[in-house]
């Protein structure tokens, strides 16, 4: 297998399905002539020109709406936005057109959107743009979410995204578009399911949760874990909507303590949805109680020192791990 | 202006204090006497009062952790005032003998870790058990935990086991589930999770299904330090049994008498909902005994002798942890009902840790009962500066030959273990002649 990072295989995935199915089309802020903000859609607006490759004025609201009826008459969008701090200006049309016509139309109408873009904190951007919506899209029906945190899960849940016939969250990362990875070579397709976690490591003593970025974070601190004798398996849900818990469940039964990491804040989300979860179906397998690290309480800070502190670190999992195995930190 | 507050020195004696329990806490208004926290000392449980007036800004000492005396145990101010030079002056960490679990002392020092989502609701929801059932069935094939080994880290050592107060022992819900599957009882068990929680590494110590020999672990050698009490019971005896050149003289009386007085006694005190018991008895005769006799109830003065004045008798009490000496003063004035109220009030604030240390101090002379372990003699050490203690056995029934017949009859033997530098060996045997008297007719007593 080969090596990419996790912007091409974004664009692999987008650039792959627009070449299979000419009803996938693309737009958003700078998708095409900018080459992207991030250089995610580098290269797509000569390739597939300027009636597939749109760029749009800034109004997130009137783009979503546009991605969603082009959907609903039988396009299937792919909607960037430039963050998904942005698409809290679209919120009503993902929340009550998105997620809501196929019910709302009994059935006549499907909208298979794509939206996606970079979620999360990047690098001191501050309390508007440091972002992580996913509590927010995780919490309505009629929607997917997806969250993958390797350049792999990436270009095959965005593949399995884009067929899907229902409206897709696809939460990315600033911070993540570097991260290189395996990825099948060119040729080989993969399309990854939802609702299949990812056992990215195997490990006895408690089993780490994370997703995203703090995927990459729970993954250090088990190494560094390692070196003092403390086993951990790790999971990546990969979609956060469905959420496979059953894979953390088994999981928990074998290790008897869950500590997950998310970066969204403490309250509501998926680390909450997973405490819960793993609390009802494997109370009898709890050696202590479910922990989480996540966000500090607040609004994020510029300063960098400050956004280090709010943000989950290695050491912070570390000593969560800890304290589920009943040692000192 | 803030301030490091230190830990009191609550009693004259005490070299070492363990908060026991913070009563205020961190945001709270301090008036002056405001009770703080309790305290452990070598004596008993005390409070610990305050002489400011003001807001408790910081708690410096986390409960569980033994202290010196003036160790900074919090910072008392104002609202607002700027406390974080005091900390860093106080040292990130209270000069202590640091007991305290440190799974959670770490967690509450930085506030960065994850939140402490302890509340486990023992609550079963229905749709839980409904989940349970479902995911049961799955389960079977992977539960031999006992074979899995606990990481090699150092484990935190656990706050002391407590019970809580319905009875239930702490035990996480995979501690549970297993010991159900075995069949074991928790209630006993010691964990050494956080207030003592069972969890799964203390498994080892899980009796194995009956009839199989116990696990290598639960063999070895447990060390439990000493806790303040246990430290004095072990300085004080041990100086008294090297320094003190202890006789004994043992007699065995006719425990009828007093079997009877005492039966008469209750049969007057049932309608008030009274009752006394054979050991009150025998306080009352030590103490007209000990009247009667100055020269027992007297104390090694170095190059004099003292003989009291006064008659307190130090009552010996069992509490968890020791035994401890309660005093009932001028116990030679008082009634048989009286003493009888103040035995039983003593005892129960010992039990509770809850005496004073001057109700524990300056006794003339002590009684040591074990009669309700059917101890039928023993020999006891002395309670210095006391220069005599008597040792009581149970009441036996057994035949006894009255008048030239065989009968049956109870007899109690008793002890006293006497200072041979205060009272020489004729000089006790009068005394317990003086005793047996009172014993044989208790009528004597009320003269």
């Amino acid at each position: 297998m080969r090596e990419i990072n996790y912007r091409t295989a974004v664009r692999e995935a987008m650039v792959e399905e627009m070449m299979r199915d000419e009803r996938v089309c693309l737009m958003g802020e700078e998708v095409g002539h900018y080459q992207g903000a991030y250089k995610v859609t580098e290269g797509m607006l000569e390739k597939f020109g300027e009636r597939r490759v749109v760029d749009t004025p800034i109004a997130e609201f009137g783009f979503a709406g546009v991605g969603i009826g082009a959907a609903m008459v039988g396009l299937r969008p792919i909607v960037e936005f430039m963050t998904w701090n942005f698409s809290a200006v679209a919120f009503d049309q993902i929340l009550n057109n998105a997620a809501k016509l196929y019910q709302m139309s009994g059935g006549q109408y499907r909208v298979p959107v794509v939206f996606r873009g970079p979620n999360g904190a990047a690098r001191q951007v501050a309390a508007q743009h440091s972002h992580s919506m996913d509590p927010f899209y995780v919490n309505i029906p009629g929607l997917h979410v997806c969250a993958p945190s390797t350049p792999r899960d990436a270009k095959g849940l965005l593949k399995t995204a884009i067929r899907d016939d229902n409206p897709v969250i696809f939460l990315e990362g600033e911070t993540l578009y570097a991260v290189k990875g395996e990825v099948p070579d060119e040729g080989v397709e993969e399309l990854i399911p939802f609702g299949q976690a990812r056992i990215a490591q195997e490990g006895t003593d408690v089993t780490l949760v994370a997703w995203g970025r703090p995927y990459h974070t729970a993954m250090q601190a088990a190494e560094s874990l390692a070196k003092e004798g403390i086993s951990c398996e790790v999971i990546d849900p990969r979609t956060l909507r469905p959420l496979d818990h059953r894979t953390v469940v088994e999981s928990v039964k074998k290790t008897n303590r869950c500590v997950i990491v998310h970066e969204h804040w403490e309250h509501g989300g998926t680390g909450a949805q997973l405490v819960d979860l793993v609390q009802r179906e494997a109370f009898d397998y709890l050696d202590a109680p479910v922990l989480r690290v996540h966000n500090q309480d607040v609004s994020m800070p510029y300063a960098v020192n400050l956004e280090n502190t709010v943000l989950p670190t290695v050491e912070r999992v570390v000593d969560a791990v800890k304290k589920t195995l009943y040692v000192a930190s | 202006m803030a301030k490091i507050i230190g830990l009191p020195k609550l009693s004259p004696t005490m070299d070492e204090g363990t908060i026991v329990k913070w009563v205020k806490k961190e945001g709270d208004a301090i008036d002056v006497d405001d009770l703080l926290a309790e305290v452990e000392t070598d004596k008993a449980t005390m409070e610990f009062r305050s002489f400011d007036k003001g807001v408790l800004l910081k708690i410096l000492a986390e409960e569980g952790s033994a202290l010196l005396p003036d160790a900074p145990v919090m910072i008392i101010g104002q609202k607002g005032d700027d406390i974080s030079a005091l900390i860093a002056n106080a040292g990130a960490k209270p000069a202590a003998k640091a007991e305290a679990a440190p799974a959670q002392a770490s967690a509450k020092s930085k506030a960065n870790v994850a939140p402490e989502s302890e509340s486990e609701s023992e609550s079963e929801s229905k749709s839980e058990s409904e989940s349970e059932s479902e995911s049961e069935s799955e389960s079977e094939s992977d539960s031999a935990p006992a074979a899995k080994t606990a990481p090699k880290s150092a484990p935190a050592v656990g706050a002391a086991a407590q019970t809580r107060s319905d009875g239930r022992p702490l035990a996480s819900p995979y501690v549970r589930k297993v010991a159900r599957e075995r069949g074991v009882e928790l209630a006993n068990m010691q964990g050494t999770g956080p207030h003592g929680r069972i969890i799964k590494r203390d498994l080892d110590g899980l009796a194995a299904p009956r009839g199989k020999k116990r696990s290598a672990a639960s063999k070895e050698t447990k060390v439990q330090k000493l806790s303040s009490m246990r430290r004095t019971i072990a300085r004080r005896l041990t100086e008294s049994k090297q320094t003190v050149p202890h006789f004994y003289l043992t007699i065995d009386i006719d425990a009828d008498p007093i079997w009877h007085a005492r039966e008469q006694i209750n049969r007057a005190l049932e309608v008030e909902g009274e009752k006394i018991s054979v050991n009150d008895l025998i306080i009352k005769a030590c103490a007209l005994s000990l009247l009667k006799m100055p020269e027992v109830n007297a104390s090694f003065a170095g190059d004099a002798i003292e003989y009291h004045g006064r008659v307190d008798i130090s009552v010996a009490v069992a509490i968890p942890d020791g035994l401890v000496t309660p005093v009932v003063r001028d116990a030679d004035e008082k009634d048989v009902r009286e003493i009888s109220r103040e035995v039983r009030s003593l005892a129960g604030r010992a039990k509770e840790k809850k005496l004073k240390p001057e109700e524990m101090s300056n006794g003339t002379f002590s009684i040591s009962n074990l009669g309700m372990f059917d101890i039928e003699n023993f020999s006891a050490v002395i309670n210095p500066p006391e220069g005599a203690i008597l040792a009581v056995g149970t009441v036996r029934e057994e035949p006894v030959v009255k008048n030239g017949l065989v009968v049956p009859g109870r007899r109690m033997r008793m002890t006293m273990s006497c200072d041979h530098r205060v009272v020489d060996g004729a000089t006790g045997a009068k005394w317990l002649q003086l005793l047996r008297r009172y014993l044989e007719e208790p009528v004597t007593m009320f003269i």
